[in-house]
């Protein structure tokens, strides 16, 4: 019978920065997802703690860690063991060559395809808006066809914003030649700019709109893979500086993320079953023996000595939502949620209220092990990361990646 | 029976197979699977049309491997294939890349002929869409049922069924050979049997969903008898394999397919689990050799990880590494055609060049096509892993 | 001050209709519809052309009338009728002896009904439930109230009828009890302005109350809401009843690439109470399960709802058993000449109402040309040559769906456009099939204020991700264009989305509380178009 140290159950961010931990301790780790994860959609950026109950933006994400509620899973995890998972977080990426700016000691407002400025926290150097703050003139840059991006959008409300009224804006457009076929993605740009033909051929056209020493916000497209190779020869050919915006999916900041963890997983001999739909557990005496994978053939055993069940919320499938009712389907693990379903959500999608369902999920002690209505430790060697985690609305905070890279970390180091 | 529901649900428009398709990476012709599949779906059930982009999926798979929503994406791709050619001709190069096993009967006579005709009529195919640049396959000199007819094994009172399929059969028996191989240095014996036909992969990707539906009834009744009797059935081509458990289900429904599917093995799992069972003939001579491996899509689709590696890896002296960069492109028959063989190379470059990359001279992979279009497009020999694991036994006895 | 001969209230089924016979007779006429055409009644309900199969037992009449309309709007609604049929199937909970009496009731108004097998019944629709009983096909359609409305719209264009939307009334001018004239409000600019008019006609609805009131007029509208799903693909070809005594939850109505499944009844208070709650959803589910066994593997796309305007004269009667049927009332007798309410009624009959009060007003007003509504189709038939072109230009699917979206006209202006710039192919909405041109001519419309009134007229955002992905490209294309009306983008973003959200609410499980995870990663996540923004820190 092969048995691992570790299985982690779900491939999205919680998931493969418990696998690294755990790795990084020596452990034998078995990492069971379905599907890709959630990176390549919600996006390679680290939002830590952005906004409070109330709307009000954080002073830094230090100090929103500090002020959130007493359900918050940041709460149980604990600041030093926040910052030592974003420290181990940047290391990896360090590491791999595909190294991200930022700290918790300050927010990061960076530009949004919606023309809006988004507080994070840590960001790949594609990101950086170093130069976009020091500059009087910002060149807004988008791509003939390509459907999920409106420079004149950014700089018409960027001129809203107050600490960016000042600053001048020219729109300017590339044509990638992309018209025929399909429509056009950031994705189809970015992976124009991979090849050198495409990035040779933009570096033309970008020559005839753009000045030598222009700052220019771009969509993210600086390349499908974990290195900043595009960005640096664009940079070095043109002599101007790019900003990629926080975009719509696909998500090609979360794309190059994900592609690199996964590649430092493999290479730290972590074992990565795709498509593994786990469906049940074995539990005896307070503790996991197994879990049971359900493939459309048979069920598959994965034995382990621990469990991380990183395997998302209502969206990833780690949490099943029905009228007045969630269901945590592999252990069955209680979900404390409204009885009546007209309490699950605010009338007004937009407030500077949290949504309550966005909250629900599994209620944790500080090892992240999930606990009964009580505080009583349901399972011994089973621990909790991620989306399924109670207690934070990631879209309204804007702290998903945040909480995934912390509770995963925890997780890891709490087995 | 399971209920699959090949409906459009799911799909949250997250746009996440778009990334991961590796059609839609190599051609802009490829509309993608999200938007051929269940977008176009919701389209098909109300109102008759033809998206032109819905033949350039491969039906390799990787769409329903990143799907975070479990849509059978490629499912229902290859269903509106086939109600696109329900009233409609096809061509003569897709009935021939689909009915390999008929072809492979009529040339079985005179393999030797009929390579040496294939050969001389590469024109000829060019002219009906078959490229004449892709690697296809040759016939081997004699099949694997007429090699296994005259093959003496020992009888143990446990047994196995082989599902070869057209591939080993008619040109790679080898394969099937080093399995039995195998399977006897464990005390097992191995059943052919004479009545299993094509399990209808190529003819589905090529709409030729009727005749596989035909085939799939054939296939079902023999492997529910001898599952039904305690015997496993055991595969060495993944996407037999896939077809066999998992497409069955998806695509017809024919009584029977989730009973066999729970005792259908792909032949290194089996072994895997015969180790963890402790019941596996570890008697492994050392390999002081080094190849790299290449995990077939439709492996990875399968829910069970890489068996392979993690048998290979039980081989002392073996130094396996794992090529894992994506598909290699053929996909069953796709690459074979004139006007995707460009495509398939495009998709299957980096796997090419990682290969290259490592120096090393053979790669390792459980499918026969994948098998070929490495060997072509990154110059290097190839072999199933039981090959090395029928080797491991023999050198324990030199 | 703008003038005109009549004026018509409500910019829904019976107010367009009116307003087209009355063009079409050669009468001046503006209608006034406080919100959007078709934001009422019209668009929230099941979009189901009766057989009258529905009415036959209870209200011979109105079955009558049905089977009548039916045939003429199948001929002169073509392109935004689709005939799809329909099965009344009985359920293995439903009385058997009723059935008998249908069948003869239906006989007796000529409504044609064709018994079919179970078997063939399950062949031809096989998401049905195998343990309905018997099935019978009659000529039920599908009919879409929102083409339907701006197709009305378009022909009384062309014989001058005109069209002011978010336009609010909010008095009756009148000198020695006859008419002069209406005040209005501009809903969106706040902007008060008088017309003058000859006559005012009432077609406001369930609102037709209130704007009696507004002339000291007592119309005694109850307005009973029902709620509706919109499942997520069309999971019937057919539109399928459930052969029992008319009730809730049992009519499945597919339409284009949903299916809708109504409804319920409940008297409200208000005309505008249409915010469905989730208790309402799963009793629909339930009652739906007799006829879909799977029903709740069915992914929702949202629920809606709309209040009918149930007229009675007997303030004690709500429900189902007040009339469906309709009544002109005629408030000279109420002491106010050139005034009329038309109240009551359905769908389905919208004009036939409109042809009995275009009569009446026409009567008044000595013209004599007969009404040719029942003969003269909507919107021309568009040329082959015309949709050749269009396959040119649209993707897959896209072609048909664009024809009979826009019309001929609609058409070749987005034609041109993408003739101009080739990108504009592209899909804003891919889950609908709406291009960029699409979006942008829907934009550039006169009574488009906002990116829900381009949603009503090309369906963009009504499919799988409710506006997961195109409110961000429909206001990046519509503000790219200069045609954003003047907004503020993020004012454009909420609306439409908080929009899509009413209807998201009260379904928010399985499937389609996922896809909010994504609506809200996206536009509150990623894009922040709900966060204040700390200037001291940047």
């Amino acid at each position: 019978m092969r048995e691992y140290d570790i299985v982690v159950i779900g491939g999205g961010l919680a998931g493969l920065m418990a696998a690294a931990a755990a790795t990084k301790r020596g452990k034998k780790v078995t990492l069971l997802s379905l599907g890709s994860g959630t990176l390549t959609i919600g996006g390679g950026i680290v939002d830590v703690m952005g906004y409070l109950e109330g709307g009000i933006p954080a002073a830094t994400p230090s100090a929103g860690l500090l002020q959130v509620g007493e359900g918050h899973p940041y709460k149980k995890i604990g600041r030093p063991a926040i910052e030592e998972s974003i420290r181990f977080f940047k290391e990896i990426c360090e590491q791999e060559g595909y190294s991200y700016i930022g700290n918790l000691d300050k927010t990061q407002w960076i530009p949004t395809a919606a023309g809006t400025l988004k507080p994070t926290c840590l960001v790949p150097k594609t990101m950086d808006t170093t130069e976009l703050k020091k500059a009087d003139k910002v060149t807004v840059l988008g791509f003939d066809a390509l459907k999920d991006f409106y420079p004149s959008l950014i700089a018409k409300n960027f001129k809203k914003i107050p600490a960016f009224a000042q600053k001048e804006y020219e729109v300017v457009m590339v044509d990638p030649k992309l018209s025929e076929g399909r429509d056009v993605t950031a994705l189809d740009v970015a992976r124009w700019l991979d090849t050198e033909e495409g990035l040779a051929s933009c570096i033309e056209k970008m020559r005839n709109v753009i000045d030598s020493g222009s700052v220019v916000i771009i969509p993210p497209v600086l390349g499908t893979r974990p290195d900043y190779a595009v960005k640096e020869k664009l940079e070095k050919a043109l002599g101007c500086h790019f900003i990629e915006t926080a975009s719509v999916p696909p998500s090609i900041t979360g794309l190059r993320l994900r592609t690199m963890l996964v590649r430092y997983l493999k290479k730290n001999g972590v074992r990565i079953v795709e498509q593994a739909i786990v469906a049940k557990s074995i539990v005896e005496d307070g503790k996991c023996v197994a879990v049971i994978t359900e493939g459309v053939d048979r069920e598959r055993t994965y034995y382990a000595k621990s469990f991380i069940l990183a395997n998302g919320g209502f969206y990833g499938g780690g949490l099943l939502a029905e009228p007045g009712k969630v269901i945590e389907p592999i252990f069955n693990l209680p979900v404390e949620a409204p009885t009546d379903h007209e309490l699950w959500a605010n009338y007004s999608l937009f407030s500077s209220e949290a949504q309550p369902f966005a909250k629900l999920g599994l209620d944790v002690d500080e090892k992240m092990r999930p606990l009964d209505a009580n505080g009583k430790v349901l399972l011994n060697n089973v621990y909790v990361a991620g989306r399924n985690l109670r207690g934070y609305d990631f879209s309204f905070e804007k702290s998903g990646n945040g909480v995934a890279i912390a509770s995963g970390y925890q997780a890891a180091m709490s087995v | 029976m399971k209920k699959h529901h090949n409906n459009p649900d799911s799909c949250t428009a997250c746009t996440v197979c778009i990334a991961n398709c590796p059609v839609t990476a190599a051609t802009r012709k490829f509309r993608g699977p999200k938007m051929v599949g269940p977008t176009l779906e919701r389209m098909r059930l109300s109102q008759d049309d033809i998206e032109p982009s819905l033949e350039y999926c491969s039906n390799c798979k990787n769409c329903d491997m990143s799907c975070p929503s479990g849509v059978p994406i490629s499912t229902l791709n290859m269903l509106a294939r086939a109600k696109y050619f329900k009233n409609r001709k096809r061509s003569l190069r897709d009935w021939i890349l689909s009915h390999g096993e008929k072809m492979a009967k009529l040339s079985a006579a005179t393999p030797g002929m009929a390579n040496f005709g294939m050969k001389m009529s590469r024109g000829i195919l060019k002219k009906i869409g078959i490229s004449d640049k892709a690697p296809l396959p040759a016939y081997a000199s004699k099949s694997f049922s007429k090699l296994f007819k005259n093959l003496k094994q020992t009888s143990y009172p446990d047994k196995v069924v082989f599902y070869p399929g057209c591939f080993i059969n008619y040109n790679d028996p080898q394969v099937g050979m080093d399995f039995v191989a195998v399977m006897q240095a464990n005390k097992l014996e191995v059943i052919v049997e004479e009545d299993f036909v094509c399990c209808g992969s190529p003819l589905v990707v090529n709409g030729f969903l009727d005749e596989a539906e035909e085939n799939a009834k054939q296939n079902v009744q023999i492997l529910k008898k001898w599952t039904d009797k305690g015997y496993p059935i055991i595969t060495c081509c993944t996407s037999c394999g896939l077809m066999l458990k998992q497409e069955y289900q998806e695509l017809f429904h024919i009584e029977g397919v989730a009973e066999y599917a729970k005792h259908l093995y792909d032949a290194d799992e089996f072994l895997l689990d015969l180790h963890d069972q402790g019941r596996l003939n570890t008697n492994f001579g050392t390999l002081n050799e080094k190849y790299m491996y290449h995990a077939p899509c439709h492996l990875r689709a399968q829910g069970m990880g890489l068996p392979g590696v993690e048998l290979l890896a039980l081989i002392p002296g073996l130094d396996v590494q794992d090529a894992d960069a994506g598909c290699c492109g053929i996909s069953g028959n796709y690459g074979f055609k004139d006007d995707k063989y460009d495509i398939s190379m495009e998709i299957g470059s980096g796997l090419f060049k990682a290969i290259k990359d490592s120096g090393r001279d053979t790669v390792v992979s459980e499918c026969g096509t994948c098998r070929l279009q490495i060997g072509h497009g990154a110059n290097v020999k190839t072999l199933h892993p039981l090959t090395l694991v029928r080797k491991s036994y023999e050198a324990y006895h030199k | 001050m703008q003038k005109t001969t009549v004026v018509v209230i409500g910019g829904g089924a019976t107010g367009v209709g009116i307003l087209r016979d009355l063009c079409m007779r050669g009468v001046d006429a503006i209608l006034l519809e406080q919100q959007d055409l078709a934001y009422g009644t019209s668009s929230r309900y099941h979009g189901l052309l009766h057989s009258g199969g529905r009415y036959a037992v209870k209200d011979a009449e109105a079955g009558k009338e049905c089977i009548e309309e039916n045939t003429i709007l199948r001929k002169i609604g073509r392109h935004c009728v689709e005939q799809t049929e329909g099965f009344f199937a009985r359920t293995h909970l439903d009385d058997e002896a009723f059935e008998g009496k249908w069948v003869e009731a239906c006989a007796k108004v000529g409504i044609p009904t064709i018994p079919i097998s179970v078997e063939e019944a399950l062949r031809l629709e096989p998401n049905l439930s195998p343990k309905i009983k018997s099935v019978y096909r009659v000529p039920d359609a599908a009919i879409d109230g929102f083409r339907m409305v701006w197709q009305n719209v378009a022909s009384a264009r062309k014989y001058g009828g005109r069209v002011l939307t978010y336009t609010t009334v909010i008095g009756i001018e009148q000198s020695n009890n006859q008419v002069v004239g209406i005040k209005v409000r501009n809903t969106l600019t706040g902007e008060v302005s008088n017309i003058a008019c000859d006559f005012i006609v009432s077609a406001a609805g369930s609102w037709a109350g209130e704007i009696a009131a507004l002339a000291g007029i007592n119309v005694n509208v109850q307005p009973d809401r029902g709620t509706l799903i919109a499942f997520n693909h069309r999971i019937t070809s057919r539109i399928v009843n459930r052969l029992r005594p008319a009730s809730d939850g049992d009519i499945f109505v597919p339409h284009g690439s949903i299916t809708i499944l109504g409804t319920t009844s409940a008297s409200v208070n208000k005309p505008d109470d249409t915010v469905p709650n989730a208790k309402e959803v799963v009793e629909l589910l339930n009652i739906g399960e007799a006829l879909f066994e799977d029903i709740r593997s069915y992914r929702m796309l949202r629920a809606f709802a709309g209040t009918r305007p149930l007229y009675s004269a007997d303030p004690n009667a709500t429900g189902r058993g007040a009339s469906r049927g309709f009544v002109t009332l005629d408030h000279a007798h109420d002491g106010l000449k050139g005034f009329v309410s038309v109240v009551g009624g359905k769908f389905t009959t919208y004009r036939l109402m409109a042809e009995k009060v275009t009569d009446l007003v026409c009567g008044y007003l000595n013209v004599k040309t007969p009404c040719r509504t029942a003969v003269e189709n909507l919107v021309e038939d568009t040329s082959p040559a015309l949709m050749a072109k269009a396959r040119l230009y649209f993707p897959a699917y896209g072609a048909e769906l664009a024809a009979s979206r826009l019309g001929s006209e609609g058409l070749e202006k987005v034609i041109a456009r993408i003739q101009e710039k080739p990108e504009k192919r592209q899909l804003l909405c891919e889950c609908e099939n709406v291009t960029m041109a699409e979006v942008e001519e829907a934009a550039a419309d006169s009574t488009s204020y906002m990116i829900s009134d381009v949603r009503r007229k090309t369906r963009m955002g009504m499919g799988t991700c409710q506006g997961a992905f195109c409110t961000f490209r429909s206001v990046g294309a519509v503000d790219a264009n200069g045609l954003s009306w003047g907004k503020d983008t993020n004012v454009l973003f909420k609306e439409f989305l908080q929009g899509r959200w009413k209807g998201i609410r009260p379904i928010l499980w399985g499937n389609v509380m996922r896809e909010m995870e994504l609506t809200r990663g996206i536009y509150e996540g990623t894009l922040n178009i709900n966060g204040a923004i700390d200037n001291e820190g940047i």
